[in-house]
């Protein structure tokens, strides 16, 4: 084979060779190599090759004169490429002589040797320049300077002196390579082309081709060589396509070695001459291929390609020889994989230890070894399999090849033994066999985790486990699955089937149901049955067990509620729930026990469970029982099913969430469990007898209780223990708990609990249970847990556990009302409900405590028939002086209607049992029908409350006895009961109630009458009352102390202050309006004054408001400065009759008062305000200390419009109302003001005057005319008025525009009568509305029509307005234009 | 020698988190399927590594080549965009694998599950919990649904009954 060194040839004359100076020469020549940096540019190719080193061999030209014999193209290398001549010549003489004439003689047969080779340089050594130029012009035949002279120094390790021959040297060598390759290449192009001619031969071509590819790597241009190679491989598998293998040997003639030897190696054996020879086999060819093509690549420091070649080459071929198994020696391939992959291994990391490689490379570099090695672990597996050290099963079968069709075991095994020395080992003994695969499997795990491959090492470590698992216990059987896994490994460890056992026949069952299950029971041959012996075992072991063990949420049961609808088991307390329970296990299970806990309102929890039943693969429908059931809706908490100590659980996780945040999609399962009537239960109630305990001193120590009482229904009770407790931190006195009424039944008494012995069914038991004070409380609630047993199970305890609420507060609501009259004091108690129960009232009564019966005599009024809901009681007082201050009691009977109806409910039904005893079991029925039928609907309650008869509404026909018991419940109810409630029981309750006290009484009384001189005794004279006119009146307070405490000393006397209240609406006051005085025990106080009805009708009389005023010199009414006042008003009730003042009848007045008229009048014309000057004379002459500050301002209904008739719509009766009232207005918008400060005084006479004919027609006329001749305001106003303009006459209309040019209008002139629209425009004004309306002020006319109320009317002119000058009205108009008409009905 | 055919032994679908989506086999034997899910399962390895180096060099190539050779099959891998490895095992040959047929391959795979996994009713009876959940793609290839094995099924008969591009065409440089 070619070395990599460039072969360079040298000659001398041998003269100089055999001189000194020729080996110092050829020392320091050799010092130079090898060549660095070579830059090899191609004319054929395209870029610049660099070569960074090539070593060169010099030799001398004479030694290679007899070798090239051989036709078989050899690397370009193996000629040399460069030929050198060494002249050493001083003189021309000598040159010319003997020296020209030997390098001619050596550069002939340097061209004859290789035509192609280059000249190599005459060299001229410590020689003249003549001579070199001589010798130049000899040789240089072709322009290329040959010759180069050397300049010869000691020191010739100085690369400067050779750099000029090195780059000579470079040049021809390349230049020599060049042409040698270009002329080589086109060899094998020509080769390449004639691949289809016959007798082409794959053999020689690839010498050829391999030639070149040779003579890179020597150049050390490895990447050129190994595309050769890969061109190559490629050929050759075209070729291999094309079926042309004729030049090949067998497929494989394996060598006695050939297993072992390492694969990479190229020398192993004579590749090249078995090539030359056409005798190679492919085998052979093939692995030299990689071996060469992996030379090159580790010299490219490509280690891991190296590996993943070989891989691939490896399991490809080693595929290949299989199909030829017969022929090769037993287990061969294996053999030849084995080691191989091993070799690689080795061979890679002796080269990868020159390679730096980063983190990734390494780590995939150790992958590739790790395949490399589980490559050889197949190996194992495989001859494992065969030879029977290992089973075939997973995961030892996988490297199993697939079997092929023939059977191998019928022919003869082929000679040749394979030659791997510890594989033959591991063949005859098994322990060698395994250590051996420990061992690779260690190695290759370890590279794998060096790699980060963890599946890969899992899966090794599979194997490994497998293998101690196949060694420790040669077991059959093995699944991939780890569950499947363990519990074999269990089993085969032979170690009980303990919980430990249980768990994984647990999760294998999980995931044997979860569908993945049946394919990884594979290589179980009856799955079916083998599940069905898991489970059987299972169950065995279950009962096996010491402690019990709970495991959740295993998929192959599942509990569904089927039946939402919960039923009562009738024969005894309990219930029934229907659940399907889904099997999805292959077989039929036996369970102990199935339990669904439901959990319901308040944490409340019930458990329905079921015996010992079977379990069918699919849905089974199993109905479980609660003994204790309590009515309500529940939701399914948890479901088990037991097996002996194995419990499966499940818990409904959408209860958690549900809590959280509910969605519909996630409402858990609710089922409704029904009251059971016929149940035990305790109802809880206050006692019927009760006190309000705070307020009474003489009865402390009578503590609250309640009573419990325990309904049995139909069972017979051995024993039930109550428990109750109260969350509020009430406590109850169970020591001191009583029976109540008598019975068969015994009570027990505990620290905590009642316990209550032996009663039969159908029975109640009432236990009176004292406690703590709860009055703070409105309701109290208690929470029972009640455990009982029958007679008829005296095995099961039953155990319920609910909350009772009870009311604590009174049910209803007490106000007290006294009424002090003199001596007498009246006191109204009004009853009333105060929570939504009905209340039936029976009777009231106030009784006085002994002491006191002399000194107070209660007189009830009148007595009620028992009412419900609220009650008035009257009572009467009558009280000597010197009462004591002990209280009275309000005793009050009543009860809650419920109860009531209830009771006589049950008084109903036992009629009619009494009459047809066999509706006797239908009795709690019937009664829970009627009871229901009564509470979904509330409108019997009117009628009941009334006649007392009970009309049960919407009750449900039915047929049989209880559709006969409810017809005659019904029939009995309907019943008239008038006035009586014999039946049921009362609740008495007695209120205290403190006789009130008062220190003075005063009774005010404001009299009218005749005339102020009248005395106070005289009697009340009818005399006709006017508006306007004074009327004189007697104020009269008369005091009383009766009332006063005892502990006070009688007051003499004390200083009251009286006040008539202002009622500016009504009344005028003048006189004393407030007044102090001295009052006494029983005087009386009188002082007149005077009175002036503002209008007409019934009016009342002002209020008197009386004051104590804090007497002066200390305190004298007990220890309070201020005594104690109350007043009765003794007019309160009164109302006089005010006539209105009529034109005439001013003559009847007093002369004062005609006097005072006049003046009023006179005062109208003399000034522009008549109600400053009305007050200025009323205070001139009365002195009034205050006046009212707007006497108008309430006084009736202001007066909208300017027009005169403030009450237009009374029609008959035109109002003479009095100057004052009709200014009223003015107050009001400014707008208005105008108008009115002008004219309302003309036209409100003039209206006076019309009205006039109310009272007396006939005079109208002259009226008219007289007032008008008087009236000096007439001769004022001189402006002509509406389109006729003429002055002022008769009734007028104002025009609602404000701006009109008229403004007044006469009826006659726009054709109008009475009675007169509320909102008018003059024809002038809406035709210039129609037209252009700048000049109205659009915002005005919106806000009159707001304040005015909109008539439709003018509604239609406004709309028809805005619909035409909608462009130009202002937008803030607009908008309160549209809240006007928004505001207003539609129309 | 007969023309070399790829003959696809296995398909397996893996999800982003692993989870495998469906594994279907080719090769007789029923046993083998164990075998596949070992293969399946080793190959999340070297997708890993293959996809980080693709990460490391911003390449966005679906196709991450032969994963590793094992006994007598090949194995190939190939990530969606959205992280679903596909990994089929091609019978071992002796001969060159063009990477191009391969690649077809998984296009045609990487098609039958889109195809499959954008039904809708996938989601029908699954809580809405979770955006990002993966059950629509699991249940895909449950047994319940049909359509994404028979899909892929197509794509192995195809495969079986069509040789690779023909000789004749198939060039080597």
């Amino acid at each position: 084979m070619s070395s990599n060194k460039i072969l360079v040839t040298y000659t001398s004359s041998p003269a100089f060779l055999s001189t000194d100076h020729w080996k110092q020469v050829h020392a320091a020549l050799l010092c130079q190599f090898p060549l660095r940096t070579l830059h090899w540019k191609s004319p054929s190719r395209a870029n610049i090759e660099t070569i960074p080193q090539v070593d060169v061999n010099l030799v001398p030209l004479e030694s290679l004169r007899d070798e090239h014999t051989s036709q078989i193209p050899q690397s370009l290398l193996d000629k040399p490429l460069l030929n050198v001549y060494f002249v050493v010549c001083d003189d021309n003489d000598t040159y010319k002589n003997t020296v020209r004439k030997q390098i001619r003689d050596w550069h002939a047969s340097v061209s004859q040797l290789r035509p192609d080779g280059k000249i190599g340089q005459g060299r001229m050594f410590q020689m003249k320049a003549s001579v070199l130029d001589k010798i130049k012009a000899d040789l240089n035949a072709d322009k290329k300077d040959r010759c180069i002279q050397v300049a010869w120094s000691t020191d010739y390790e100085n690369p400067a002196a050779w750099a000029e021959l090195i780059n000579k040297f470079k040049e021809g060598i390349l230049s020599a390579f060049d042409s040698a390759f270009t002329q080589r290449e086109e060899e094998v192009k020509r080769s390449e082309g004639q691949r289809h001619m016959p007798g082409w031969n794959f053999c020689t071509f690839f010498i050829l081709k391999e030639s070149l590819a040779t003579s890179f790597e020597a150049m050390s241009l490895c990447e050129e060589a190994l595309q050769h190679y890969n061109d190559l491989e490629a050929s050759f598998f075209r070729v291999l396509r094309e079926k042309n293998l004729t030049w090949f040997g067998a497929l494989i003639a394996p060598g006695s070695e050939d297993d072992s030897t390492p694969l990479l190696s190229v020398s192993k054996k004579p590749y090249r001459d078995l090539i030359l020879a056409n005798s190679i086999s492919i085998f052979d060819f093939r692995v030299y291929l990689l071996a060469r093509q992996c030379a090159l690549l580790s010299k490219l420091s490509r280690v891991i390609e190296v590996c993943r070649k070989a891989v691939a080459f490896l399991s490809g071929f080693g595929r290949r020889l299989r199909e030829l198994e017969g022929t090769i020696p037993l287990f061969f391939v294996e053999s030849w994989t084995y080691s191989s992959a091993l070799s690689v291994v080795e061979q890679v990391d002796t080269w990868a230890n020159d390679v730096k490689m980063g983190k990734p490379a390494l780590a995939r570099f150790s992958a590739v070894k790790g395949e490399l090695l589980e490559l050889a672990q197949q190996q194992l597996d495989i001859i494992g399999i065969r030879v029977g050290h290992l089973p075939s099963r997973p995961p030892f079968s996988i490297a199993l090849p697939a079997p092929t069709p023939e059977s191998t075991e019928a022919q003869e095994p082929p000679p040749g033994k394979i030659s791997r020395t510890e594989l033959l080992s591991a063949i005859d003994d098994k322990e060698a066999f395994f250590d051996l695969y420990v061992q690779i499997i260690n190695r290759a795990i370890e590279l794998y985790a060096a790699a980060g491959r963890r599946k890969f090492a899992l899966k090794l470590h599979g194997n490994l486990a497998a293998l101690d698992l196949y060694v420790a216990s040669y077991m059959s059987t093995f699944c991939s699955q780890s569950a499947c896994r363990a519990l074999t490994v269990h089993t085969s460890a032979e170690k009980a089937r303990d919980e430990e056992w249980i768990h994984i026949v647990l999760d294998f069952l999980r995931t044997y149901v979860e569908d993945m299950g049946k394919e990884l029971l594979m290589d179980v041959d009856d799955q079916l049955s083998y599940v069905v012996g898991l489970v059987t075992s299972l169950i065995e072991a279950a009962r096996g067990l010491q402690a019990d063990l709970l495991h959740p949420d295993h998929p192959a049961l599942s509990l569904t509620i089927a039946d939402k609808a919960v039923r009562l088991a009738e024969s005894q307390d309990g219930a029934l729930l229907d659940v399907i329970v889904r099997n999805r296990l292959p077989c039929d299970l036996s369970v102990d026990e199935v339990i669904a806990v439901l959990v319901g309102y308040e944490g409340a929890q019930l458990t329905f469970s079921t015996d010992a039943t079977t379990l069918n693969p699919g849905n089974n429908k199993v109905t479980l029982f609660c003994s204790s059931s309590t009515a309500g809706v529940f939701a399914l908490q948890a479901s088990q099913v037991k097996i002996s100590k194995l419990t499966f659980e499940w818990k409904d996780a959408r209860l958690l969430t549900a809590t959280k945040n509910l969605k519909l999609k996630d409402v858990p399962t609710l089922v409704r469990i029904p009251k059971d009537i016929r149940a035990l239960d305790v109802r809880i109630r206050p006692p019927q007898r009760s006190m309000l305990w705070v307020l009474i001193t003489f009865e402390v120590g009578v503590p609250a209780k309640i009573m419990v009482a325990l309904h049995t229904g139909r069972n017979d009770i051995v024993s039930a223990q109550i428990m109750l407790s109260s969350p509020s931190g009430v406590q109850f006195h169970f020591s001191e708990a009583k029976l109540d009424g008598d019975g068969s039944a015994q009570l027990e008494i505990n620290e905590d609990a009642l316990t209550v012995s032996s009663v039969e069914a159908d029975s109640v038991v009432v236990i009176s249970l004292p406690h703590s004070d709860a009055s703070s409380y409105h309701t109290l609630r208690i929470n029972a847990a009640l455990e009982y047993t029958t007679v008829s199970e005296p095995d099961i305890t039953r155990r319920l556990g609910f909350a009772r609420f009870v009311a604590t507060s009174l049910p209803m609501t007490v106000n007290v009302e006294d009424f002090f009259r003199g001596t007498r004091l009246f006191t109204r108690f009004t009853l009333s409900t105060s929570s939504h129960q009905h209340v039936r009232i029976r009777s009231a009564h106030l009784e006085t405590s002994r002491e006191d019966e002399d000194n107070v005599k209660v007189t009830g009024c009148h007595a009620q028939q028992p009412s419900v809901v609220s009650g008035k009681f009257i009572f009467q007082l009558d009280s000597a002086r010197g009462q004591a201050g002990d209280p009275l009691r309000l005793r009050i009977t009543y009860r809650m209607l419920r109860e009531e109806v209830e009771s006589l409910i049950d008084v109903s039904m036992a009629a009619i049992v009494a009459e047809t005893p066999h509706l006797l079991p239908h009795r709690d029925l019937l009664i829970d029908k009627v009871v229901d039928a009564l509470s979904s609907d509330a409108k019997w309650i009117e009628l009941y409350g009334i006649t007392g008869e009970l009309v049960v509404p919407d009750i449900v026909e039915e047929e049989g006895d209880i559709g006969d018991g409810l017809r005659r419940l019904n029939a009995i109810l309907a019943k008239k009961r008038p006035g009586d409630y014999p039946f049921g029981e009362w609740r008495e309750i007695i209120i205290p109630v403190d006789v009130p006290r008062m220190h003075i009484l005063a009774a005010a009384h404001l009299r009218v009458t005749p005339n102020p001189w009248v005395s106070p005794q005289a009697k009340n004279a009818s005399l006709p009352l006017f508006a306007g006119q004074p009327i004189s009146a007697v104020v009269s307070v008369t005091t009383s102390f009766h009332w006063a405490p005892l502990e006070d000393e009688k007051p003499q006397g004390c200083l009251l202050r009286y006040d008539i209240e202002d009622m500016t609406g009504d009344w005028l006051v003048s006189g004393c309006k407030r007044s102090d005085f001295q009052a006494e025990d029983g005087s009386t106080f009188t002082m007149p004054v005077t009175l002036i009805a503002l209008h007409h009708g019934e009016l009342s009389l002002p209020k008197i408001a009386i004051n104590a005023l804090p007497t002066q010199g200390g305190p004298r009414m007990g220890s309070s400065s201020v005594p104690s006042c109350e007043t009765y008003q003794m007019h309160g009730a009164e109302k006089v009759l005010v006539l209105p003042r009529g034109g005439r009848s001013l003559d009847n007045l007093p002369s004062e008062t005609q006097h005072l008229l006049s003046e009023i009048r006179s005062g109208y014309s003399a000034a522009r305000d008549p109600v400053q000057k009305a007050n200025e004379i009323i205070r001139n002459s009365i002195a009034i200390p205050e006046l009212p500050a707007t006497p108008a301002a309430s006084s009736g209904p202001p007066q909208k419009k300017r027009k005169t008739m403030p009450v237009a719509s009374a029609g008959s009766i035109k109002l003479p109302s009095p100057a004052p009232m009709s200014a009223a207005p003015s107050y009001g918008t400014g707008q208005r003001s105008r108008v009115h400060t002008r004219q309302s005084p003309l036209r409100s006479r003039r209206v006076t005057e019309s009205a006039g004919p109310d009272i007396d027609e006939d005079a109208e006329g002259e009226d008219d005319l007289e007032e008008g001749m008087d009236d000096s305001g007439d001769a004022e106003d001189k402006r002509l008025y509406c389109f006729c303009q003429k002055l002022s006459y008769g009734e007028m209309i104002a025009c609602d525009n404000a701006d009109c040019r008229y403004q007044w209008f006469h009826l006659p002139c726009v054709n109008l009568k009475p009675p007169l629209p509320e909102n008018w425009f003059c024809e002038d004004c809406i035709s210039r509305m129609k037209g252009t309306s700048s000049t109205l002020p659009w915002s005005m006319l919106v806000l009159e029509q707001r304040c005015d109320g909109v008539a439709s009317a003018d509604r239609f002119i406004l709309r028809g307005y805005r619909a035409r000058a909608f462009e130009r009205v202002p937008d803030h108009a607009l908008q309160q234009l549209e809240l006007v008409t928004s505001e207003s009905p539609p129309w | 020698m007969p023309p070399p055919a790829l003959r696809l032994n296995a398909v397996a679908f893996v999800s982003p988190h692993n989870h495998p989506i469906l594994i279907r086999t080719f090769a007789q034997p029923r046993a083998d399927e164990l075998k596949y899910h070992y293969i399946a399962h080793t190959s999340l390895d070297v997708v890993e590594e293959r996809i980080a180096a693709a990460n490391a060099a911003k390449s966005t190539e679906c196709y991450l080549s032969l994963l590793y050779t094992m006994e007598d099959v090949a194995v190939y891998g190939y990530v969606t965009p959205l992280r679903v490895k596909i990994i089929i095992a091609l019978a071992l040959t002796d001969t060159v694998v063009r990477d191009a047929d391969v690649i077809t391959i998984f296009r045609a795979l990487h098609t039958a599950y889109r195809l499959s996994v954008a039904n809708p009713f996938l989601k029908a009876n699954t809580p809405l919990e979770g955006v990002n959940d993966h059950t629509a793609m699991l249940n895909a290839g449950s047994a319940k649904w049909k359509g994404f094995r028979r899909r892929v099924d197509e794509v192995g008969r195809a495969l079986a009954g069509v040789t690779t591009s023909s000789s004749s065409s198939t060039q080597f440089h």
